[in-house]
């Protein structure tokens, strides 16, 4: 990742054209947004796999999910930059994204209210009633 | 009026339908059902009298043309059957061709070009035609239907009323007359058809119901002996009918009457020695009529029949359903009168079941049994007229013999009736005294049989042996006048002995009451030392078998106890005497002694010229000139002419070369050939005179009935100690005749055993071979499955089990350790398949 940031940076420094570069930091490419997407996920996931306190999971699914709408509004703005006449669909599914998680937390928070007031935790590693 | 014929045979269908199906469920009182059956055939008759008038008599008769009702609408196409393939009878069918063109270019030559032509090409096609074959449902009103439509309904009215009275009290009462009309509308479809399927339908509808009703009985086992005798038989001849209607229809591609006929005209003669597709049709049909109408070889059911009630015996088995062979056989004379053999045969079974039968008749004792033998003969009669070619005489005989058969069994179910189910003659003897009406009205019978002058059988059976004697049809005719004249005298001798044993002489009923030990000690000293009474047996009349323990002592001393249980319809009688029947028997009675006395008259013999000054005096009332157009003339090959009605006379001399062939023909020697030695023409020939040739066969044959009757008087009445005489003296042949001539065990022997063998062998191989395989296949089988069973049990269900349990034993730590229980394992899991997937995905992409 670092080689690549160095890449950039000599290229626009040799190239010499500061105006360039502030053009391109204002219209970032695809590329830029996959790889805040990517971070984005692996940051969730790391979330999910390594936390205890089950709302900070919960949290972390979210990331997840918003990395995935972060590529679906990148992945739509390329395709309406090299003129796909289908280049909406991808907002529309972000917003079916954004409501489906707001349906989820409702769901999850009130389950997670739930197990509370049976359990008194809410930390992961003191719930194990899925073994056999 | 003829346009309403269809209603003929329905109307007794209705009748029977609302007995039969209703009569039981809503318990119908007998009045009721009686009222139905009789009402509905009396309006069949009713018709069939407006249309036959109409058609013969009425202002626009059409009489001889066959009214056909598909003229006025009544027909459907019954049996829509296509093309079928005319495939027989081809080389005739040639042969008419080749005339027919031959003489189309004679007839487009001029008289110079016929001269001077020495050979004309003519041709015909040989290959195979096809016809379209629509069998359609409609009736057919000509002369010959005609007069049996009113035979069936009429002679069936009497006997239907009669029946009313002789079956009161019956527990079956409306089941009777449901197969009672269903018979007479099997019989009106059989006559009154258009085609030889409907012939076909009505003639087994018929046969069923002959077989139900001699099988009324059912729960006595003779008469369910009887009932399936007369159905088996009736299948040996329906067999052939079949054959011969198949025939019918590859040769001519129809079933229909005129079609076929008008085709059949024009075939060449098969003469003795030949033998074409005619005279197989011929012989066809000839072995269905001698099924139904009882001739010789297959004649045994018809006496076994009277095990039916005896309205049934009158009805079916002597007026109406027998004859229908001889219906057969008149309707298809054109096929008949082409093939000589056929002919010669016919008259010779005729002549052999007429002499037959009537020495049969002679020994019986079971009035019902002289009775039946006696229609057999008669029957044979009928044949011998047709063949000789005097199909209109034999149909007179029908007629004739109709009415003084149904009369004389009506008489003696009377007689059987006032007797308390008595049928053995040694048993009756005076009934004179007792019942006056039935006496008298078989009196009227008894002549005609005779065949006394004015009786109604005198015209007929004397027409039949003249007929006999001059025929020019088939050689041999002297031979079928000899038998005739023999089987007459017959006939007249067991009908006196009838008379004598019956209504004549000492009252043996007084001497010992029916039934009993006393009864057979007495029937036994009747005819002492002849044979064993076969009152032992079971016989095959319709008298009820006394139970064991009832009474049948001399007198009755408690009567009501009596009526009440033996059921006899609360007739009053005590010590047996018999009585009188009642007035809706004796009716029928003497309605069918008018028709028996005056029922000759319709066919008065050319004989009586002189009296009559007619030919066929009563111009169409005359059955010959009424049936005329009906027979084909061999030496016209046409139709009889119909004779005009204004002048009777005068047609008959006009049209004498047409007609002439018909009995007495010299044309007709042509056509047949020589028949050698011809009694009639060698007695004309010392006489010199045609009319002193018929007198001398008159008076023949009214010397012979003499003969027998004074032969049965002095047997019976004068000098009875006589028969026993005679019967020891004749030993062998009473004997014979008393058997029946051992027709029956012959027949059981190598026609039922036989029979029984076989099934019996067929069995024991079904039993032993076909299920021993079946058997050992099975066990087989099982000792197989039981093998596999145990392999199954032991060695493969064992591997099963020894996997599962290593399984079992081995892998469950290992996986219940992979269940932790943490979402987050599980969500590891998932991450860890993930970015499997992904390498596997994209492995070729990354490296």
């Amino acid at each position: 990742m670092l080689n690549f940031t160095f890449a950039f940076l000599l290229q626009q420094v040799e190239d010499n054209r500061f105006a360039q570069m502030r053009h391109a930091a204002a219209n970032p490419d695809l590329s830029k947004f996959l790889w805040i997407g990517a971070l984005l996920f692996i940051i969730g996931v790391a979330g999910v796999l390594t936390r205890r306190n089950i709302i900070v999971i919960f949290m972390s699914i979210e990331l997840i999910l918003n990395a995935a709408n972060l590529n679906f509004i990148a992945f739509s703005r390329y395709l309406h930059e090299t003129g796909n006449a289908n280049a909406l669909a991808g907002q529309i599914f972000t917003v079916f994204i954004i409501v489906v998680a707001a349906a989820e937390a409702a769901i999850g928070l009130g389950i997670v209210i739930a197990l509370y007031r049976n359990k008194e935790t809410i930390w992961v590693d003191e719930i194990d009633l899925l073994k056999w | 009026m003829q346009k309403y014929i269809w209603l003929v045979p329905l109307l007794p269908l209705i009748g029977a339908a609302i007995n039969g199906l209703l009569g039981r469920k809503f318990r119908f009182s007998e009045p009721l059902i009686g009222g139905i059956a009789v009402g509905s055939v009396a309006l069949s008759f009713l018709i069939s009298v407006a249309a036959v008038y109409s058609y013969g008599f009425g202002g626009h008769a059409e009489w001889p043309k066959p009214y056909l009702t598909s003229q006025d609408g009544f027909s459907f196409n019954w049996i829509p059957g296509g093309a079928v393939s005319v495939n027989q009878g081809s080389e005739a069918r040639i042969q008419i061709e080749l005339q027919k063109n031959l003489e189309e270019r004679l007839a487009a030559m001029t008289p110079e070009e016929r001269s001077q032509t020495k050979g004309i090409l003519v041709g015909a096609s040989d290959s195979p035609r096809f016809a379209l074959l629509n069998i359609e449902w409609s009736y057919q009103l000509d002369p010959l239907s005609s007069i049996f439509m009113l035979i069936v309904t009429g002679v069936g009215l009497c006997i239907f009323v009669f029946a009313t009275g002789y079956m009161h009290g019956e527990a079956g009462f409306y089941r009777f007359f449901a197969y009672m009309g269903l018979f007479m509308f099997a019989m009106l479809v059989l006559v009154m058809g258009s085609n030889f399927v409907m012939m076909f339908v009505g003639w087994e509808g018929v046969g069923l119901c002959s077989y139900l009703l001699i099988g009324y009985y059912f729960d006595r086992q003779e008469a369910a002996n009887a009932s399936r005798k007369a159905f088996i038989t009736n299948r040996i001849g329906d067999f052939g009918f079949a054959l011969a209607i198949f025939g019918v229809i590859a040769t001519f591609g129809s079933a229909q009457y005129t079609d076929v006929f008008n085709q059949a005209k024009g075939y060449p003669i098969e003469l003795l020695g030949q033998w074409g597709i005619l005279s197989w049709i011929a012989l066809g049909l000839f072995v269905g009529a001698c099924g139904k109408s009882a001739q010789l070889p297959l004649h045994v059911w018809l006496p076994d029949a009277m095990a039916g009630p005896t309205p049934v015996s009158a009805l079916i088995h002597a007026a109406t359903m027998v004859t229908a062979g001889l219906y057969m056989v008149t309707r298809t004379n054109v096929i008949f009168q082409h093939s000589q053999t056929m002919l010669l045969v016919v008259a010779l079974v005729g002549a052999a079941t007429a002499i037959f039968a009537a020495t049969i008749g002679i020994t019986q004792n079971d009035i019902k049994k002289v009775l039946a033998y006696s229609t057999v003969s008669q029957l044979g009669f009928m044949f011998m007229a047709c063949g000789v070619g005097a199909f209109v005489i034999g149909i007179f005989h029908v007629m004739t013999h109709a009415f003084f058969k149904a009369l004389m069994f009506l008489g003696a179910g009377s007689v059987i009736h006032g007797m308390h189910h008595e049928q053995d003659m040694r048993r009756m003897g005076g009934l004179k005294k007792y019942m006056p009406y039935t006496y008298w009205t078989f009196m009227a019978g008894w002549l005609a049989i005779c065949g006394i002058i004015p009786f109604s059988g005198f015209w007929s059976k004397d027409e039949i042996l003249w007929n006999a004697a001059s025929t020019t049809h088939i050689p041999l005719g002297w031979l079928v006048w000899l038998i005739g004249t023999i089987a007459a005298t017959c006939t007249a001798f067991y009908m006196t002995r009838l008379m004598a044993m019956t209504f004549w002489g000492r009252e043996r009923f007084l001497e010992a009451p029916a039934g009993g030990e006393a009864d057979e000690a007495h029937a036994a000293a009747f005819d002492k030392g002849l044979t064993q009474h076969d009152a032992l047996r079971p016989s095959a009349g319709d008298r009820p078998r006394h139970e064991p323990g009832e009474h049948v002592g001399p007198v009755h001393e408690d009567v009501a106890d009596h009526l009440a249980t033996h059921g006899h319809g609360g007739h009053e009688h005590g010590a047996h005497r018999p009585h009188e029947s009642p007035p809706s028997m004796w009716v029928p009675l003497a309605v069918l002694a008018v028709l028996a006395v005056i029922g000759g008259f319709v066919g008065i013999g050319p004989a009586f010229r002189t009296v009559t000054r007619s030919e066929h005096p009563g111009g169409r009332l005359n059955i010959v000139t009424w049936l005329n157009p009906v027979i084909w003339n061999p030496s016209t090959r046409e139709f009889n002419a119909a004779e005009g009605v204004e002048a009777p006379v005068a047609e008959t001399e006009h049209a004498a070369p047409p007609t002439e062939g018909a009995g007495h023909a010299e044309t007709g020697a042509s056509v047949y050939g020589q028949t050698g030695f011809n009694l009639a023409h060698s007695v004309e020939a010392s006489t010199h005179s045609e009319l002193a040739t018929e007198w001398i066969f008159i008076i023949i044959s009214l010397v012979v009935a003499g003969i027998g009757m004074l032969l049965g008087g002095l047997f019976y009445v004068w000098r009875p100690q006589l028969a026993n005489i005679w019967a020891q003296r004749l030993r062998p042949l009473y004997v014979a005749s008393y058997n029946k001539y051992w027709v029956d065990e012959f027949y059981g022997w190598a026609v039922t055993r036989r029979t029984m063998d076989a099934a019996r062998a067929v069995y024991a191989f079904d039993s032993r071979i076909v299920d021993g395989i079946v058997n050992g296949l099975a066990s087989l089988s099982r000792l197989f499955s039981r093998i596999v069973g145990g392999i199954d049990k032991y060695f493969v269900d064992g591997i099963v089990n020894t996997i599962a349990a290593f399984i079992l034993r081995l892998m469950s730590p290992l996986f219940r350790a992979a269940q932790t229980g943490f979402a987050q394992n599980y969500a590891l899991v998932m991450v860890l398949g993930l970015m499997v997937a992904v390498v596997i995905f994209f492995a070729r992409d990354i490296f």
